[in-house]
């Protein structure tokens, strides 16, 4: 975890120089974290009533698949960019722990080489999916089927936007604090 | 010259639209391009490697697979008015009709093909037809009555079937029916025949009733618009000639596989019932007109639906179907 | 270079970033961007694949069902119901060696009767079992390694989205696939048991410093108040499922919801508590299912190489008589466990081997059951075992490292080949009940 930032530290604006972009940054990537976790919760009401309804009452609730389906990709892009803040993106750091044991500088260039390749691919899934949301937004593109029940898909896309964008965001925060809290180590 | 083409597919190769490729389509449009020596290879990314169902048609537009099932069915956000049979139930069996009017009109009618200019795709043709749709249930049918209660899965577009029967309409999907119905989770599906044999559905829900609900649309071969605005023209002509021998190669292997269904479904000890046809009348009958409201819809948002909704069921008419509502009429 | 060559060449790079310590959906999706731009020779397809997979990939129900038993079994470890059932099992199994890890397989191989997903499986046993046997005296790595291998009981147990795959594909009976995958998934049951109990007489160390006579007798009552709850739920969702009220899919939510009313009933649940539980819950969820949408990417990207259906194409081709044919396919089989999911695996080999085993003669129901478990090996293998990484984004304890947990696994990998072997030497194993 030594090269995490410190989110307490961070909140409080212990670390020098850590400015009001960071701390905004951390509390809309928590923000959003809350809201694809209260999205979970809605999701088990959502099919506990679907299941009530159909056994006890003969009225099953329509387009429940369809919501579960869209919410994932709203429940992960949401959640994501604090995953990757609190160290959960899965990684396998038996290596990098080595390296930085031995040569703490060689492993903060691969390091910061691996956060922007971080900061790459959510890049280009950013600029792929900004034209999929404008269709949807445009063309009004559902699921479900016409009569029964229909969703709206661009939701679904501003999600994965917004969390890419958020993702981006934490990486680069990864790469700032690491030099910084390497500049602050050896003074 | 040598074309290489990716055909995309979300359904596996069990599936008679998909075995279509290398089947049929593929060495249709070989023996068409032979004169000229040119050859087509088709690399098949079947079973969802490079699409899920109802992601072919984003695929094959963005230039990732050049040709594909581009499936209305599954998406029906893009494909909107190729949904019009299944807004229209009770009309007709016959799934040869049914392909040829829906190819023609896609031939012939700028309105039906604007779609798919509109995601970069062009219609080849070799609609999948699905075959008539049948009750499948863990208890015996006589009347619509007997459906009063019951809990009966069907595909989101076909839950309006259902709709003044008084059963439950549940939206399903083909690959858990097997498991939900042996369990009790339904006690019946709405369901082909083709599907219904290789899914062993008779296993769980033996009582099979023939309602008349009728054969349906569900997608067809579609190409990348940009390579195929690229090509000569007579690869054109092979591809369309190509797809229109998958049509028929696609329409007799389907035919064929609706009466061993029937045949081997009825061996294994299910019960096959043809519902009468004044109970048939009533079902339909009670419906709401689920297509006028859809049409209504879609022509809230431009799209020409109730003049092609008017054209379907006309042009079913002049094939000699004898619809049981008419539902443009109404 | 063929599209086969860069195929094999993105496969290695990925395994040497994820070596280094790239973050493994990193590493995934920017191999897969270069692998498609320059298979396609075209940029902008490789960001069409990407933006439409992100999109699109698990966009479903199935999916979608991920964050629900993972709840699920949260709110059970939360709430202290998953530490008392240890406790009770504890009891039970004190004066046997290795009790513990015996009793986690039994969990599991009970479980599984509910979810048809090994995720789900890996998810709420690490949350319930690996603390409590931790706190036992398990070292980590076993520990982890006992759940990790006893998550494939999920797929093995019926219900069973592999099952029902494998059914669609071949075109048999679910009720059939279902039917016979009981004893091989018994049979892995008892394998993992008797693997634990082997090495908890012949090399206790290898388990940790387990202390056998931890905590005085309870009372009955005590131990009947302590697995109540646990045992409730499990009837309820078990029967449940069984009698219809609702299908595996729904299951997750209402265990859930019946784990949550137990919690409020007895006080151990609050509402931050609660709150705490969603928000980790969240946080599982999007480590897993990034990985799963980086591995649908990676997975689309090597379709284009034509590097597996040329696997695929080589083994059906192979003029090596039956028992050749049979371990050709299945030493393939691991191999792609190795790198994929095994959804994606089973859609690639099985259409291309049904016109090469249908004339054989063989029963196509345990050809499903020998191909699943190979494919289940892939869950255990690295450098993608996605039972594994679920182990290691439900932890959160960065003391446990990926490599532990993979080599903690191991052993159980090997017993799954050990079944392997014997349902090719003994077919009835998987065909008896039919
Ligand atoms: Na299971
Ligand atoms: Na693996």
């Amino acid at each position: 975890m030594g090269n995490q930032p410190n989110i307490e530290a961070l909140n409080t604006g212990e670390i020098p120089g850590v400015g009001r972009i960071q701390r905004s940054i951390l509390s809309v990537t928590r923000a959003m974290n809350i809201v694809g976790s209260l999205l979970i919760f809605a999701l088990v009401v959502l099919i506990g009533i679907d299941v009530g309804g159909r056994n006890l009452f003969g009225i099953p609730l329509s387009g429940v698949p369809e919501m579960v389906g869209l919410s994932i990709i709203v429940i992960v892009f949401l959640q994501a960019p604090q995953a990757l803040q609190l160290g959960r993106m899965t990684r396998s750091d038996t290596v990098l722990n080595l390296l930085r044991d031995r040569a703490p500088k060689a492993a903060r260039l691969v390091e910061t080489l691996f956060d922007l390749m971080g900061v790459f691919v959510f890049g280009v899934i950013i600029y792929g999916t900004w034209p999929m949301l404008q269709k949807a937004w445009t063309r009004n593109e559902f699921v479900g089927a016409v009569g029964d029940f229909t969703a709206p898909v661009w939701p679904v896309r501003v999600a994965v936007v917004v969390g890419s964008a958020l993702l981006m965001l934490n990486f680069l925060l990864h790469i700032v604090n690491r030099w910084k809290g390497a500049r602050h180590d050896t003074v | 010259a040598d074309y290489s083409v990716t055909a995309a597919a979300g359904h596996p190769p069990v599936f008679r639209w998909v075995r279509m490729f290398p089947d049929s389509f593929g060495p249709a449009v070989n023996k068409h391009l032979a004169g000229q020596g040119d050859t087509l290879t088709i690399d098949g990314q079947f079973g969802g490697a490079i699409a899920g169902v109802g992601e072919e048609l984003e695929t094959v537009g963005a230039g990732l697979a050049e040709i594909g099932t581009c499936q209305s069915l599954f998406d029906p956000a893009k494909l909107a008015v190729q949904n019009v049979t299944y807004y229209t139930p009770f009309i007709t069996d016959d799934t040869n009709t049914v392909a040829k009017v829906i190819n023609d009109m896609h031939r012939d009618d700028p309105r039906m093909t604007a779609a798919y200019e509109e995601n970069d795709v062009v219609y080849l043709g070799a609609p999948i037809i699905i075959d008539d749709y049948l009750l499948m249930t863990n208890f015996p049918v006589n009347s619509v009555a007997d459906l009063e209660g019951r809990k009966i899965a069907a595909p989101g577009a076909a839950l309006n079937w259902l709709s003044g029967t008084g059963a439950v309409g549940v939206s399903g999907n083909l690959t858990t029916y097997y498991n939900e119905l042996k369990t009790g989770v339904y006690d019946g599906v709405i369901v082909f025949a083709s599907a219904a044999l290789p899914g062993k559905l008779y296993e769980v829900a033996p009582n099979i009733t023939r309602a008349g609900m009728g054969a349906q649309y569900a997608g067809a071969i579609c190409a990348n618009k940009d390579w195929y605005d690229g090509l000569p023209e007579h690869v054109q002509a092979a591809l369309k000639a190509g797809a229109d021998e998958a049509m028929e190669w696609y329409l007799a292997d389907l035919n064929a596989a609706v009466e061993t269904s029937f045949a081997k479904m009825q061996e294994a000890g299910a019960t096959v019932s043809v519902m009468p046809q004044d109970a048939r009348k009533a079902w339909a009958d009670g419906m709401d007109n689920a297509a006028k409201s859809w049409a209504e819809g879609l022509d809230g948002q431009g799209l020409p639906a109730t003049a092609l909704l008017g054209d379907y069921m006309n042009a079913l008419r002049d094939a000699g179907a004898m619809p049981l509502r008419n539902w443009d009429q109404e | 270079m063929t599209p086969f060559d860069i195929g094999l060449i993105a496969l290695i790079v990925m395994v040497l970033l994820v070596l280094a310590g790239l973050y493994i959906p990193v590493a995934l999706m920017i191999t897969s961007f270069g692998g498609v731009w320059a298979i396609k020779g075209n940029s902008a397809l490789a960001v069409k694949l990407m933006a439409l997979a992100a999109n699109d990939a698990i966009a479903n129900y199935f999916f979608g069902i991920v964050p629900l038993f993972v709840l699920m079994g949260f709110i059970v470890a939360e709430t202290g119901m998953g530490q008392d059932a240890y406790s009770v099992a504890n009891a039970a199994f004190r004066r046997i060696k290795g009790g513990l890890g015996v009793g986690t397989v039994a969990a599991n191989a009970i479980f599984a009767a509910i979810t048809g997903i090994s995720i789900a499986s890996a998810a709420v046993f690490t949350k319930i079992a690996v603390p409590e046997m931790i706190r036992h005296g398990y070292s980590p790595r076993f520990a982890t390694g006992v759940v990790a291998g006893s998550s494939v009981l999920g797929m093995l147990i019926p219900p069973s989205l592999l099952l029902i795959l494998f059914a669609i594909l071949t075109e048999q009976s679910v009720g059939d696939m279902f039917v016979a995958g009981v004893i091989p998934g018994l049979l892995l049951a008892t394998l993992f048991v008797v693997g634990i109990l082997a090495t908890a007489y012949l090399a206790p160390h290898r388990l940790g410093n387990i202390s056998y006579a931890g905590g005085a007798d309870e009372g009955f009552g005590t131990l009947l108040r302590q697995g109540l709850p646990i045992v409730a739920l499990i009837v309820i969702v078990l029967g449940g499922i069984y009698t219809g009220f609702f299908t595996p899919v729904e299951a997750g939510a209402i265990g859930a919801i019946f784990a949550l009313l137990f919690g409020a009933l007895s006080g151990k649940l609050s509402w931050q508590k609660l709150i705490r539980i969603l928000i980790d819950t969240g946080l599982v969820t999007a480590s897993i299912c990034l990985l799963i949408i980086a591995a649908q990417i990676y997975s689309r990207m090597l379709a284009f190489s034509g590097l597996p259906a040329g696997l695929a194409e080589f083994t059906s081709s192979a003029d090596l008589g039956y028992w050749g044919l049979m371990l050709l396919y299945v030493g393939v089989l691991i191999c792609m466990g190795m790198i994929l999911d095994s959804s994606s695996i089973l859609l690639i080999m099985v259409p291309i081997m049904m016109p090469v085993v249908t004339p054989m003669d063989i029963n196509l129901i345990w050809f499903g059951i020998v191909t699943i478990v190979a494919v289940e090996i892939g869950l255990l293998t690295p450098p993608f075992g996605i039972s594994v990484y679920v182990i290691k984004a439900t932890l959160d304890d960065d003391s446990i490292s990926l490599v532990d947990i993979f080599r903690g696994a191991f052993p159980f990998a090997v017993l799954m080949m050990v079944l392997v072997a014997l349902l090719l030497f003994f077919p009835v194993l998987a065909t008896g009940l039919l």
